[in-house]
């Protein structure tokens, strides 16, 4: 399981995200929709799972820019940083 | 350590510092051919070189990355930064056992295991390579715009991926393809269709469209992208692509051009000469540089100068004939190669004879000084000298000025001797720190004296951490600033009369002015009516000041327990200048301004109190006479009032014999005005001397506490010269 809610408005997504979590996000989203999703622990994102992120533009805990995941994921995620 | 040891040592540091150069070109430019080439051949050499030495890890270990570059050489392997990072790994490896090596006189213990870490590392490197996937692509809209919100991203190669929006059911994950492309520089992730609202989205349709920029040839790229789904457009950014095949040697169509040019040179035309070769050495550059040879571009526009002034083709001619010749010897850089003649040989001198060298010629020329001086006192004593030895005297002084030239020469190095050290330095400190940086430079050619290039290392150090920790903001701060997230350093070199000059400049933040004013005043660095005073540049400069530092909290890097202080005292104590220029959001500029060489000081002599005194003639603005009246007792001290300026004067005789000048009493005095540190100085002199050039000795023994005086020098009469510390006379 690499996606996980905490007090309703917090969505975690750790380690490797694949395909199949693009829905199940997707379902949390919609669920509650005003809810940050933090990545501080995510490995990588599959491009499904990036498209709901893009979608949904919830708000986002990045981890730092220093590390290689940090860098990726702003690189990949930039429309919901800039915005 | 026997002398096998000892000339392994020396020649395995020398091919390490190749062979990490030539990896980090690679790294920029991974379709430069003759630069893996050059890589290739650093390690083979390193390796027989541990063959010898019986030294198996390291040779074990060499060999392993030997392996690596040699398929990329036969492109086996694409040359990706995990292999750049593995060939530098296994340089560090081997120049940490150098290391233990000179210090011990033994063979590294433990070696063994270290090399077969390093080898488990180097062999899991992926990145063989199988045959280029067919496919085109032309310069489309899109390119344009994308190229430009990236413009400082290294890229010879753009992509435009649309897969199918049934992508995710045939495994494919267009994000994490781009993600892994070799030497991804920059990627932009848009939607194809304009997304739906979050209920309407099917996350299994793909809808999207993934760009990006590669430092990668064309051809990887190509390789990395088979297979894929949907649409890829792939685009050659190369210039002139038309012949910039990653070819070893060079291109047919090149080669005529080259050829073209030099039978430009052969021609007998004396009255069109400076066109001629000035569009030939134009032309040729240029092809080289198509051809990605940059150094040999260089090379060629540096002969082209050099025919100019000369004005004889001929050195041009035979270096374009030369890159023609079927075995073009490689230029391993261009500043080995100025102008001259095909073979250069080496010869390894100790740098201590050089120096003893440097101090012969030194006495020798004062004794010339003393022999001229001698004569022109007999001819002014109406002695009839006879006209050869008039001559020779003058042939004498000739020779040894040229001497003097040849001898200085010997110790000059190119600045790339340290600033070749900079582009590995800087790759570390930017991967530490998290903030990614390109570092460029420019003029490494620039030449100076040993004891300056040598010097230099620390202080560009210092100023290049300070640079990038406090200097250029975190990557979410410079894309809010709308800065490219990379940031940009440069240091450029270049000589300038007698100075050579070096600057360091980055693209951050700059300097807080407002929190330098603060921190001043909380270090009392300064007080707060001092800093009332000051203008801007002024406070920025503070930052040199000694009990200043920036940081907050003193960084592992910036920190070191050291200020900025460290960095003006050290170029000071060579007779150099460091200043800065900060823009606020723009970036900071740290100028170094250091004399071409240490030993050779222009000066005036002055007399006072019948004491001849030498002034620097880099501080000298002026020689005015004054009247008396214009000198005015404040306090204890005078001033001078000058041109409605009040200047802190000097009695040269008062402050360093005791005695008073004659002139004081006179109707008029003469002045030397000097600055030193942005402040003036007015000295009180009885009379002016000459202008000579000196060297300049260290104050020495018993004269080492004297106030006032930096150095002495014999002058041609036997007398001591004494060279005036201006700096210490005004503190």
């Amino acid at each position: 399981m690499t996606v996980r809610t905490a007090d309703g408005d917090l969505i975690f997504l750790e380690g490797k995200c694949a395909s199949e979590e693009a829905e199940v996000l997707l379902q949390r989203l919609l669920a509650a929709p005003e809810a940050v999703v933090d990545l501080r622990r995510c490995e990588s994102l599959h491009a499904a799972v990036i498209q709901v992120l893009l979608t949904a533009k919830p708000t986002l805990q990045l981890p730092p820019t220093d590390t290689a995941i940090g860098k990726w994921l702003l690189s990949v995620l930039l429309p919901l940083v800039t915005n | 350590m026997n002398d096998l040891l000892v000339q392994f040592v020396i020649e395995s540091r020398e091919l390490l510092a190749q062979a990490g150069d030539g990896l980090l070109q690679l790294e920029r430019s991974p379709q430069d051919a003759e630069c893996l080439d050059r890589v290739f051949r650093a390690f083979h050499t390193l390796k027989g070189g541990a063959g010898i030495v019986e030294f198996a890890a390291m040779e074990r270990a060499v060999h392993a990355a030997e392996e690596l570059l040699s398929e990329a050489r036969t492109g086996r392997r694409k040359i990706t930064t995990a292999l750049i990072e593995g060939c530098l790994a296994s340089l560090d490896q081997v120049g940490a056992w150098l290391d233990i090596l000179a210090n011990s006189d033994e063979l590294p213990t433990g070696a063994g295991d270290q090399a077969e870490a390093l080898i488990a590392r180097l062999v899991s490197i992926d990145g063989r390579e199988g045959k280029p996937a067919p496919g085109a692509g032309t310069t489309q809209p899109w390119l344009t715009a994308f190229r430009s919100r990236h413009a400082n991203a290294e890229a010879i190669t753009a992509i435009r991926y649309a897969p199918a929006s049934d992508c995710f059911y045939l495994g494919e994950d267009p994000v994490a393809r781009i993600g892994t492309l070799p030497l991804l520089s920059a990627q932009e992730l848009l939607p194809a269709n304009p997304w739906p609202s979050l209920s309407e989205l099917d996350p299994y349709e793909c809808n999207l469209v993934v760009m990006a920029l590669s430092a990668a040839p064309v051809d990887s790229v190509r390789a990395h992208m088979r297979g894929h789904s949907g649409e890829c457009e792939i685009v050659d950014l190369a210039p002139a692509s038309g012949f910039a095949a990653p070819d070893r040697g060079i291109s047919q169509r090149g080669r005529e051009l080259l050829e073209a040019q030099v039978a430009i040179l052969t021609e007998q035309d004396a009255e069109q000469f400076q066109g001629r070769v000035s569009s030939a050495g134009l032309v040729a550059a240029n092809v080289l540089t198509a051809l990605r040879r940059d150094d040999e571009a260089r090379a060629v526009r540096e002969a082209t100068a050099a025919a100019l002034a000369q004005k004889s083709a001929e050195i041009l001619r035979r270096n374009l004939e030369r890159l023609l010749a079927p075995d073009a010897p490689m230029q391993a850089g261009a500043g080995a190669q100025h102008g001259g003649d095909s073979a250069s040989t080496t010869l390894r001198v100790d740098a201590e004879r050089v120096d003893a060298l440097v101090r012969l010629t030194g006495e020798l020329t004062i004794a010339k000084n003393a022999l001229l001086h001698t004569t022109a006192r007999a001819q002014l004593a109406g002695l009839e000298l006879p006209s050869e030895l008039i001559a020779l005297t003058g042939g004498f002084e000739r020779l040894i000025g040229e001497l003097q030239q040849s001898v200085l020469a010997l110790r000059v190095l190119p600045l790339r001797t340290v600033l070749q050290r900079f582009p590995r330095v800087l790759r570390d400190l930017s991967s530490t720190l998290g903030k990614p940086v390109t570092l460029d430079i420019e003029g490494d050619h620039t030449e100076a004296d040993k004891a300056i290039v040598e010097m230099l290392f620390e202080p560009l150090l210092h100023t290049l951490r300070n640079a990038i920790d406090h200097g250029v903001e975190e990557a979410n701060l410079r894309l809010k600033r709308g800065k490219p997230v990379v940031a940009s350093i440069q240091i450029r070199a270049a000589r300038q009369d007698d100075r050579v000059v070096i600057e360091v400049e980055d693209d951050g933040a700059g300097v807080d002015i407002d929190r330098v004013r603060r921190v001043a005043l909380d270090r009392s660095v300064a007080t707060a009516d001092e800093l009332q005073a000051m203008d801007d540049a002024q406070v920025v400069d503070l930052i040199f000041a000694p009990g200043f530092s920036t940081a907050a909290t003193v960084t592992g890097l910036s920190g070191r327990g050291v200020g900025l202080d460290a960095v003006r005292t050290a170029i000071e104590r060579v007779g150099g200048s460091v200043s800065i220029a900060s823009r606020a959001g723009k970036g900071t500029c740290v100028k170094f301004s250091l004399p071409f060489s240490v030993m050779m000081t222009q000066v005036i002599t002055v007399e006072a109190g019948g004491q001849t005194f030498a002034i620097p003639v880099d501080a000298l603005v002026e020689i005015i006479r004054v009247p008396s009246a214009a000198i005015a007792d404040v306090g204890s001290a005078q001033a001078l009032i000058h041109r409605e300026r009040t200047i802190p004067l000097i009695d040269l005789a008062g402050e360093l014999r005791g005695t008073r000048g004659t002139s004081a009493n006179s109707e008029e005095t003469t002045v030397a005005l000097a600055t030193v540190g942005g402040e003036d100085i007015a000295l009180r002199v009885d009379r002016v001397g000459e202008r000579m050039q000196i060297i300049l000795k260290p104050l020495e023994g018993l004269l080492q506490g004297m106030r006032g005086i930096t150095g002495t020098t014999l002058l041609g009469d036997g007398r001591v010269l004494l060279v005036l510390d201006l700096k210490e006379l005004l503190s």
